[in-house]
């Protein structure tokens, strides 16, 4: 029993990890630029299949590589996204809801590309380290350490990246005051499209690291979609801190549904805590920038 | 639009759809085609009547429409009521879930309504799937495979003869046509349209947003259900596949071709985009690919769909005529 | 320094200036007086390049700059200091500072410029680590022009820097902006009438309904009736 609510704790925190750093992603977007991405699920595929496919050729069997490899072609890929098909939207009234529909038209391009080009069944992708501490009944694998510590260390680096670098300034400086931003010469469509394309590396890297455990999918992404998007609106959105907060609160709380009544009740139970803290919060957990 | 004009461009798109019988009346194939696009013509103009009109990101219509097809069915095989009392229930039961769904949501802002009401959509299938659903009579994921099939007075519609149910259709889609642009030209209509200005200034004058949106939220939730009583008995069985991303994509191609906001836009975008459906499925799984493409490109180069598109090159040649 | 011909501007659909024409040369202070509402914040921003839609002629340096985005115009050393002062709420004083050195030319002087505004404006450096939002108003008010120098700029554009501060601090303000300018910085101001800043003036002009209606020295202005009557209260 112990050891259960152990491995429960743990594959809640583990999750947890991944999901904080997927979901700052999106709530990053929303923050900066008020667009709501409905392809993000789909880029937490692509990165998951990116790995796939390196991991395919003998030359790249090693994650460090499939890190250095992907990162770069899911920045310049998410770069050109924003340019390309949300940039040109901003103009109009109803821009936000013509940026829902075109994302979610990218979402099904994407998802039965992928359906098309690796095929239905699900690829797995090697375990990033073999092995485990064991102690007694208690065992904890060093893939699930190392996917916590690196998941954690994006998000740090990234925290890092907001505060201390030119770029990333500029970054909460269009999300503060987009006009004040615009009077001290920072090119808001610039900040717009490298938000986004970082989003898209913080969600494609997430895919990576999960697809180790969970395996990838054409339509896996919208799980993930549906995760990091309940937990970008409970924990306030454009809220980073909250953002983390609710990652974790949401990761321990799918453990322990899924756990006590199994994986169906995990989404519902999930909705009914958003909903209720939404009912009393509507502006989620931390409301607010910072 | 004003809404004389709304109301001479559904006069002669209904007119002209009553027509195709007489072409295609011989075809079964074909007249399924018309039916379905009759069906999605009222679920699209539903959506767009919340999103375009009243401005409310709901994200909700499909599974509205599923859970109308669900209660439908599961009514009339569990209490034995005729199909045609059992669509107007299913209508109520939808309704009643609508309200439910906005008295949370409806206070929150935009993003935020897109995710609760998508997240209804997201939900239904695990529950019509699991315990609950089989409990009330879903089938789990086997589905409901038989279900009756539509009767009037004794007259029994099938699927075999689709003529009847076609007119039958039309004129459910006419009526609700009625109802869309009633709302639109009445109170409502103009209050959303402040609202979509400036909510602030409109609450100041005592234009309630919520009640309106309530309202809206649950009339088109109720029509939805309706019509989608009305396809359960039409196709005679359902299984959650419908709440696969596909459909809701469909859905939303209409929207997209027809015009957020320019309704009946909606109606000529879902005959549009069924039809293009239709051809498409030869392309088996490049289909959807296409599909998804189609939202992109469309998105980007017919920003107003085509109603729009047409208005501007109508308002142009006024304008041209007016300098000279 | 600027010179700007036949400039007219919209917001939307609605024309803000009409026709409207007036020169700043190197090392002036221009002060632009006018009733709210007729265009002065308008006026500054078309220059800035804060306004999408603008027909005309803007001249700076021998260039033509109209038409040119917020973030060249920083670049090139044209710099608007916001009437609501648009700062980073969540920010500290700092990092205010640091970001009104954004531009590409400004950021080698970062440091100096750090050194020169902090020399200026002692309370900055006192609350540097302070956030933003937490500063009362003549505070913030401060910052904003202290963000606009680390931009390394030629042209100042203050857009009514003395708005809702008491009389002290608008001498504050009169005083900074004589200090700036003494340094050699060119400065166009437009305020509603506030004898603190009008008196710097080398010229004035007068905006009025979009349109330019008057243009002279500050005697000229006394010795004109409409105005006195206006502004001067007279």
């Amino acid at each position: 029993m112990l050891i259960e609510i152990m491995d429960v704790i743990i594959s809640g925190l583990i999750n947890g990890s991944v999901y904080a750093l997927m979901a700052v992603g999106l709530t990053l977007i929303y923050g900066v630029s008020k667009a709501f991405n409905f392809a993000y699920g789909s880029f937490y595929s692509m990165g998951g299949y990116i790995a796939f496919l390196l991991f395919g050729v003998a030359y790249f069997k090693n994650y460090l590589v499939v890190f250095c490899l992907a990162a770069p072609v899911l920045l310049v890929f998410g770069f050109f996204i924003e340019k390309l098909l949300v940039a040109p939207l901003r103009k109009r009234d109803d821009w936000e809801i013509k940026v829902m529909m075109i994302t979610l038209g990218l979402a099904l391009f994407l998802d039965n590309s992928y359906q098309v080009v690796f095929g239905a069944r699900m690829k797995s992708l090697p375990s990033i380290l073999e092995g485990a501490f064991e102690v007694g009944d208690f065992i904890l694998s060093y893939q699930d350490v190392v996917i916590f510590v690196l998941s954690i260390g994006g998000i740090l680096l990234f925290r890092w990246f907001l505060n201390n670098t030119r770029t990333g300034m500029s970054v909460r400086a269009v999300a503060q005051n987009p006009a004040g931003a615009q009077i001290v010469g920072i090119p808001k469509e610039f900040v717009f499209a490298a938000t986004f394309a970082i989003s898209t590396v913080m969600v494609g890297m997430g895919g990576i690291l999960l697809a180790q455990k969970y395996f990838v999918t054409p339509g896996g992404g919208w799980n993930i979609l549906i995760k990091a998007w309940v937990i970008t609106a409970f924990g306030g959105m454009g809220s980073i801190k909250g953002g983390l907060y609710a990652a974790f609160i949401v990761g321990m709380l799918e453990a322990f549904v899924g756990w006590q009544f199994g994986m169906n009740w995990t989404l519902i139970a999930l909705f009914a805590v958003l909903l209720t803290t939404l009912a009393i919060r509507p502006q989620g957990l931390m409301g607010k920038w910072g | 639009m004003e809404h004389k004009r709304i109301a001479k461009l559904l006069a002669v798109i209904w007119s002209i759809v009553a027509v195709l019988p007489l072409f295609f009346g011989s075809t079964n194939f074909i007249m399924h085609i018309l039916i379905m696009c009759l069906i999605w013509s009222v679920v699209a103009s539903c959506w767009d009547l919340i999103m375009g009109f009243a401005g409310i990101f709901s994200f909700g219509q499909v599974a509205f429409f599923v859970i109308g097809a669900y209660a439908s069915a599961i009514i009339t095989a569990k209490f034995g009521i005729p199909p045609i009392f059992a669509v107007f229930l299913a209508g109520v039961i939808a309704a009643g879930i609508g309200i439910l769904v906005g008295l949370p949501c409806l206070k929150l802002k935009g993003a935020y309504i897109a995710l609760v009401t998508f997240a209804v959509h997201m939900i239904l299938e695990p529950v019509l799937k699991g315990g609950i659903g089989r409990a009330i009579g879903t089938g789990g994921s086997r589905g409901i495979l038989t279900i009756q099939p539509m009767n009037i007075f004794g007259y029994t519609f099938t699927s075999s003869e689709p003529v009847p149910y076609f007119y039958l259709m039309l004129f459910v889609a006419v009526i609700c046509s009625g109802i869309i642009l009633a709302v639109i030209k009445s109170h409502w209509g103009t209050a959303f349209l402040a609202l979509k200005d400036a909510e602030e200034f409109a609450s100041c004058l005592g234009v309630s947003a919520f009640k309106y949106k309530l309202m809206v939220f649950a009339l088109t939730s109720f029509l939805t259900g309706v019509i989608g009583g009305f396809y359960a008995h039409y196709v005679g069985m359902l299984s959650t596949r419908m709440l696969g991303i596909d459909l809701f994509v469909t859905l939303m191609v209409i929207l997209v071709i027809g015009g957020v906001g320019k309704f009946p836009g909606a109606i000529i975008g879902a005959f549009i985009t069924i039809a293009i459906n239709e051809m498409l499925s030869p392309l088996g799984s490049f289909r959807p690919i296409t599909l998804g493409a189609m939202v992109v490109i469309l998105v980007l180069l017919l920003p107003d769909g085509i109603v729009g598109m047409f208005e501007k090159i109508f308002l142009k040649k006024k304008k041209v005529r007016s300098l000279n | 320094m600027i010179k700007i011909s036949k400039l007219d501007a919209y917001y939307d659909d609605f024309h803000v200036l009409k026709n409207v024409s007036m020169e700043v040369k190197k090392g002036q202070i221009v002060v632009m007086l006018g009733p709210n509402g007729h265009g002065k914040s308008t006026f500054l921003k078309s220059i800035c390049g804060l306004v999408n839609k603008v027909t005309g002629h803007i001249e700076y340096n021998g260039e033509n700059i109209a038409g040119l985005g917020a973030e060249k115009l920083v670049n090139k050393g044209i710099t608007y200091i916001a009437e609501n002062r648009e700062l980073f709420p969540e920010m500290t004083v700092l990092e205010n500072l640091k970001l009104g050195a954004y531009s590409k030319a400004a950021r080698p002087y970062e440091a100096t410029n750090l050194e020169k505004v902090f020399s200026l404006f002692p309370r900055l450096k006192e609350r540097k680590l302070q956030l933003a939002s937490t500063m009362s108003g003549g505070e913030a008010r401060m910052l904003a022009i202290a963000r606009g120098l680390m931009s390394n700029a030629k042209f100042l554009a203050i857009d009514e820097p003395s708005l809702g501060l008491q009389p002290n601090l608008r001498d504050e303000v009169g005083r900074i902006i004589r200090e700036i300018n003494s340094q050699g910085m060119t400065v166009l101001v437009v305020e509603q009438n506030i004898p603190q800043i009008t008196e710097l003036a080398d010229k004035l002009y007068v905006l009025e309904e979009g349109r330019i209606s008057f243009e002279g020295t500050k005697d000229e202005a006394l010795g004109n009736d409409h105005l006195k009557e206006i502004f001067l209260g007279m």
